[in-house]
């Protein structure tokens, strides 16, 4: 009884680079540190299941340890609801599908080690946060500060000028600059396909290391953009059924234009 | 001398070896082992290129090294036994488990060639054909039973034995078989059962080509997440998998928690190859020695860790396919090795959507094909047979693999003991003269009956016929000694008629 009022001795939990120094490592923390890598260099570490040049980190930058870069400390957020499935989400199916949607490749089975090794970094970047509770600067913020529709033609413009010097014109990336659009990049099902939430990284986090210089209605402008590119088909349409509709549909603009 | 002729590859088979007809089996070999090899490496708990590198860098040494056309790689047994043996140390498939499963198979290799050195070709001779058949029977029912997860798409049945998995999905198939997954799985069984007569050689490939255009059918119409067919994913081949072990404070308590398996992976590796190449032996190639192709088992698996292979030894489908093409000398086994590198680097692009349940059904069909009804009604003509093979087939599905490996050898041997303890006694009268002809081995568990006999009537004079004795230990011939004192105590006579027996010579 007298301990419930003292405060929670947590030990500091060590460093990437402190586990990696080690000699000896224990199952969770072996696991870990595969995570890290799976994390970093997914299409290296991961290749059974990853079907793009994208990496995790890609998107939750720096490892997912940047606030309002889709930090990855929230294991105490799961299970949850989610819409786009509409089930109960553990963070290991929230994990597999990553591998289908953002990664486009194949959803790894429920206990392929990969998916294992991210869920115990999760849970290694969440140590200290409260269970149940969002973290703090969760996600992407929200953007209110626009007053205009998204403008795809204004985001092209500030594509050319901002992003172009890393993402290169066609959107195919320089160096560890990741492919935004085309057969590398993530599929038309990916939550970074959803404008709001692109914008949303965007300002916050784009330039790399020079986030907010956009205004938000900028950031909304050139993810509209971005969300207009060709990109691989999203999984939950069967491509087959998908080819089928478009040649349906061509045929009947054929069929209309005589 | 000799040594150095196991030792070292021998190329005398060379010059008689017609090479077309070697090298078209050993590319239909390559063909065979492809999909069997994912399949294996999926029982073993590792990635599919796993598999690969076995059937190539394992059945490389082994033919290099051996002198029968017996096909190395991949083994079902060997592949359950892995798993089971690794699985409590560590996570299934992480790079720490992966460690620990080549450490293991290195551990393997190491003791077949001890074995090698303890010239153990000779103690696969107690291990009947019965008992190998109980353990054939009883991988089989295994396999059946692991596949059917895979098959019908249902995930994580974990039950205490194998017949409750069949109950749980037979009850409840409505909730958790998943259509897509049966329906491709059905495609690829049903076209190999097809096919099988038409084409002896690739029907396997292309049952599971047929799964695989269902598969892609399904995922086309419906999407992976609507259909929740589980995918192979991409297959990352290495043509030279070079890899270095590492052994750590912290491995070596692991590695030697896992002796008892090692060895018996070990055994159950030479038996398998030994019951293949003492088949060959008998068959068709007189010249092939057992004794180097043990040497080439264990030196395959001590080479195959460091090319990241898992354990293997013969295997009998793919044995039985090779001899069928023609297949007569290793020529066809180096090369089936070289072309599974060939083709897996190659086709790895394609395989990324394989589906599993087609893979599985593979499994299904290796597993099915173990259990030979022909064989079932050999053994059963036999009691002994019948029953050592029975109480294997029990164990192995029961208890476990390991369990039913000791229990073939055990009943093996008691069941020789029993059968070489039988003596007869050919009695005849001659007035007060009793003439015994004995037939049959004399030792510690025999000598009972004569003895008794020999109480029963003590004042006779007796002639003992040993001629037909091949064997007589010391517990006889004490046995022996002491009657025929008591005779001469009480006025009897215990004559000896010897053969070569030698002990009872130095007695009389």
């Amino acid at each position: 009884m007298l301990l419930v009022g003292l405060p929670l001795a947590v030990a500091a939990r060590p460093t990437i680079e402190e586990l990696k120094a080690r000699s000896v490592l224990d199952d969770y923390e072996s696991n870990v540190l595969h995570g890290y890598d799976i994390v970093m260099d997914t299409p290296r570490h991961a290749p059974r299941y990853s079907g793009n040049r994208l990496s995790c980190t890609n998107c939750h930058l720096a490892g997912g340890t940047t606030p309002d870069g889709l930090p990855l400390n929230v294991a105490g957020l799961y299970p949850r609801w989610r819409a786009k499935n509409g089930v109960r989400n553990g963070i290991g199916l929230r994990i597999r599908e990553c591998f289908l949607y953002s990664h486009n490749g194949v959803m790894p089975p429920a206990d392929a080690p990969e998916v294992l090794a991210v869920a115990a970094y999760i849970n290694y970047l969440s140590e200290g946060e409260v269970i149940g509770k969002p973290p703090k600067h969760w996600g992407v913020p929200t953007l209110t500060g626009t007053n205009q529709d998204p403008n795809p033609a204004m985001g092209e413009m500030v594509y050319r000028r901002a992003c172009v010097s890393c993402h290169a014109a066609d959107g195919s990336g320089v160096g560890s600059a990741p492919p935004l659009w085309g057969p590398a990049s993530y599929s038309a099902g990916a939550g970074m396909n959803n404008v709001q939430k692109a914008a949303g990284f965007i300002w916050a986090n784009m330039p790399l290391g020079a986030g907010r210089s956009l205004t938000q209605q900028e950031a909304l402008d050139v993810a509209a953009y971005l969300h207009l590119q060709g990109r691989p088909v999203d999984p939950r349409d069967g491509r087959l059924r998908k080819l089928a509709e478009r040649f349906v549909h061509w045929l009947g603009g054929l069929t209309g234009r005589r | 001398m000799s040594v150095l002729r196991e030792v070292l590859p021998d190329f005398s088979w060379w010059s008689g070896a017609d090479k077309r007809r070697e090298a078209a089996s050993g590319i239909a070999g390559a063909v065979l082992v492809i999909p069997q090899a994912i399949t294996f490496a999926y029982v073993v708990g590792l990635g599919p290129e796993y598999g690969l590198y076995c059937a190539a860098f394992v059945a490389l040494v082994s033919s290099l090294f051996g002198n029968s056309a017996m096909v190395g790689g991949p083994n079902t047994a060997l592949s359950i036994l892995l798993s089971i043996a690794i699985m409590p140390h560590a996570g299934r498939g992480s790079p720490l488990y992966t460690e620990y499963v080549l450490l293991l198979s290195l551990m393997v290799g190491v003791v077949q060639l001890a074995l090698w050195a303890l010239r153990g070709a000779t103690l696969f001779r107690y291990l009947s054909p019965a008992a190998i058949g109980g353990i054939k029977i009883g991988v089989g029912v295994l396999l059946i039973t692991s596949a059917l997860e895979g098959t019908l798409g249902v995930s994580g049945l974990t039950m205490q034995f194998f017949h409750e998995k069949f109950y749980v999905v037979l009850a409840s198939w409505s909730e958790i078989v998943n259509p897509y997954a049966a329906a491709i799985s059905a495609a690829t069984i049903l076209s190999a059962l097809r096919l099988k007569r038409w084409l002896p050689r690739a029907y396997i490939i292309v049952a599971v080509a047929i799964g695989a255009v269902v598969g892609w059918v399904i995922d086309g119409v419906v999407g992976p997440v609507q259909s929740q067919v589980e995918l192979l994913g991409r297959v990352v081949f290495d043509p030279l998998p070079l890899r270095l072990l590492t052994v750590t404070t912290e491995h070596l308590a692991v590695l030697e928690e896992l002796i008892p398996n090692a060895v018996a992976i070990a055994v159950l590796g030479l038996a398998q190859s030994l019951v293949i190449s003492r088949d060959l032996k008998t068959r068709m190639s007189p010249s092939v020695d057992l004794h180097k192709e043990v040497f080439a088992q264990g030196l395959s698996n001590v080479v195959g860790p460091f090319f990241s292979s898992f354990a293997g030894s013969g295997s009998f489908n793919r044995t039985s396919v090779a001899i069928e093409m023609g297949a007569r000398t290793p020529l066809s086994g180096i090369v089936a090795a070289l072309a599974v590198v060939a083709i897996a680097w190659g086709l790895g692009p394609f395989l990324t959507h394989l589906p599993m349940p087609a893979i599985a059904a593979v499994l299904l069909l290796v597993g099915a094909g173990m259990i030979q009804w022909k064989e079932i009604r050999l053994y059963a003509r036999s009691r002994v047979d019948a029953t050592v093979c029975g109480v294997t087939v029990f164990t192995v599905c029961f208890v476990g693999l390991e369990a039913g490996i000791v229990v073939a050898i055990v009943t093996s041997v008691v069941f020789f003991v029993a059968s070489a303890s039988r003596v007869s006694l050919d009695i005849t009268r001659d007035g007060d003269t009793e003439h015994i002809a004995v037939r049959g081995n004399l030792f510690y568990a025999s000598i009972d009956g004569l003895v008794g006999h020999l109480r029963a009537h003590p004042a006779t004079r007796t002639t003992l016929d040993l001629r037909a004795v091949p064997y007589c230990d010391s517990a006889a011939i004490a046995a022996i000694d002491m009657i025929r004192r008591e005779r001469n105590q009480q006025g009897g006579r215990l004559d000896l008629v010897r053969g070569d027996v030698t002990g009872i010579a130095a007695a009389a």
